[in-house]
């Protein structure tokens, strides 16, 4: 893929705290503002006459590095780096998962290790609200719908429902 | 004026005494009385003269208008006997005249009332000619007509004796359909009364199901779903891996 050991973006490893494609363009322009920074960082160095404050990155760009073992020194890597970072936000799996009530972060990222562990390592969740769905979740992959909600479990069982209810009726 | 001309036989032969009396004064007075006496009876006269003249021009004009009158009354009498003639000759032409004229229209009238008596009576005698060949001619087509209507009146009953036949026969076949239908009927109230018993099972189950998703939702949160989330996902764990690698 590159000649600088920097691994191709199918390699990546990413973190629970990246968990939309949303976190994911977030790293990419955060990447660029890094490179950015570096480069007028290196440029200043050369020239004696720059004083750059402390690059400052966030927990989800710093947590993809230290699992992916990246490091920002060397500009070529940074920029194979904003380059592989691009190709996954535009091939990155997505799964639509809409549910109840509003999903919190710390539910999505429990969500997302389930999916990265049991369907793909890079898969991303676009989160949607739908309180017509009472619990449960509505879940939609490239190909498919599967509607895991309470709606729907309950939807199939009428004539349960009315076979008890009669049999309540008769013992009452 | 002569009796104050002064008279030279007088001055020449008389006594300067007499010339004494007859000083200037003296003549004066004279001719002053004179001038008074003279203007006095001119006042007299011309008061006795305008009397006169007025009494005159009075008694003129009585017998001028007295005069005008009279000759005013004879001419107008003298003109209404003109006007009265003119008017009584000329009425009597016009009167002639026109009764000439009113007797030549009564004779052209009563010519043309006798020619027109004479055409309607032409004319009655030929329209009852006509009529009594149309009475005629009604009379033998009432007498077709009469037949004809025998010989349909005749159909008629035919007809009828086959409607009525007819009708019996519908009649037992309305009341089959009747039958038919009231059976169907009673079938279809059957399947109504079925049918709405589901409904309202249908329903009852969909109201108690809305019930309890109402209470069932206030009650989970987003973390309380998870287990039962991340279970519903490991049961289709599968479908879901076979999608995500096509």
């Amino acid at each position: 893929m590159s000649g600088t050991g920097l691994k191709p973006y199918t390699e990546f490893i990413l973190p629970p705290n990246v968990v939309s494609k949303l976190d994911v363009s977030h790293l990419v322009a955060e990447a660029e503002r890094a490179d950015n920074e570096l480069t007028a960082e290196a440029v200043g160095e050369k020239i004696g006459s720059y004083e750059h404050p402390e690059l400052v990155i966030s927990d989800q760009l710093k947590s993809f590095l230290e699992q992916n073992s990246i490091k920002l020194d060397n500009s070529h890597d940074r920029s194979e780096l904003i380059t592989q970072l691009r190709l996954l936000k535009d091939k990155v799996p997505v799964v639509h998962m809409t549910f109840a009530v509003i999903a919190d972060r710390e539910s999505l990222q429990q969500l997302i290790e389930w999916f990265r562990a049991s369907v793909h390592p890079q898969v991303v969740i676009e989160a949607g609200l739908q309180p017509s769905l009472v619990a449960g979740v509505y879940l939609r992959t490239p190909n498919h719908v599967h509607d895991l909600s309470l709606r729907a479990a309950l939807d199939g069982r009428h004539g349960a429902l009315v076979e008890e209810l009669e049999a309540l009726y008769v013992g009452k | 004026m002569g009796l104050f001309h002064k008279d030279k036989k007088h001055d020449d032969g008389e006594a300067p005494n007499v010339e004494h009396f007859f000083d200037e004064y003296f003549q004066e007075e004279l001719r002053n009385h004179g001038r008074w006496y003279f203007e006095k009876v001119i006042s007299e006269n011309g008061t006795i003269f305008k009397q006169e003249l007025e009494g005159t021009i009075e008694r003129i004009n009585t017998e001028l208008k007295e005069r005008i009158d009279a000759q005013l009354d004879a001419s107008v009498a003298q003109i209404n006997t003109n006007i009265e003639e003119h008017i009584n000759n000329r009425l009597d032409a016009q009167f002639v005249e026109y009764a000439k004229v009113v007797k030549e229209a009564q004779d052209a009238a009563l010519a043309s009332l006798n020619k027109s008596a004479q055409a309607v009576l032409d004319q009655n005698t030929q329209l009852s000619t006509t009529l009594q060949s149309s009475i005629q001619s009604q009379e033998e087509a009432l007498k077709k007509s009469s037949e004809q209507n025998l010989a349909r009146l005749e159909e008629m009953k035919a007809s009828q004796d086959a409607a009525l036949e007819k009708l019996t026969a519908g009649a037992k076949a309305v009341e089959e359909q009747y039958q038919n239908l009231s059976a169907d009927l009673e079938k279809r109230v059957a399947e109504q009364e079925e049918m709405r018993v589901d409904a309202f099972k249908d329903n009852m189950a969909k109201i108690i199901e809305h019930y309890l998703l109402g209470a069932l939702g206030d009650q989970y949160d987003m973390k309380a779903q998870l287990p039962s989330i991340i279970a519903q996902l490991e049961t289709n764990k599968q479908a879901i891996v076979d999608d995500m690698q096509l």
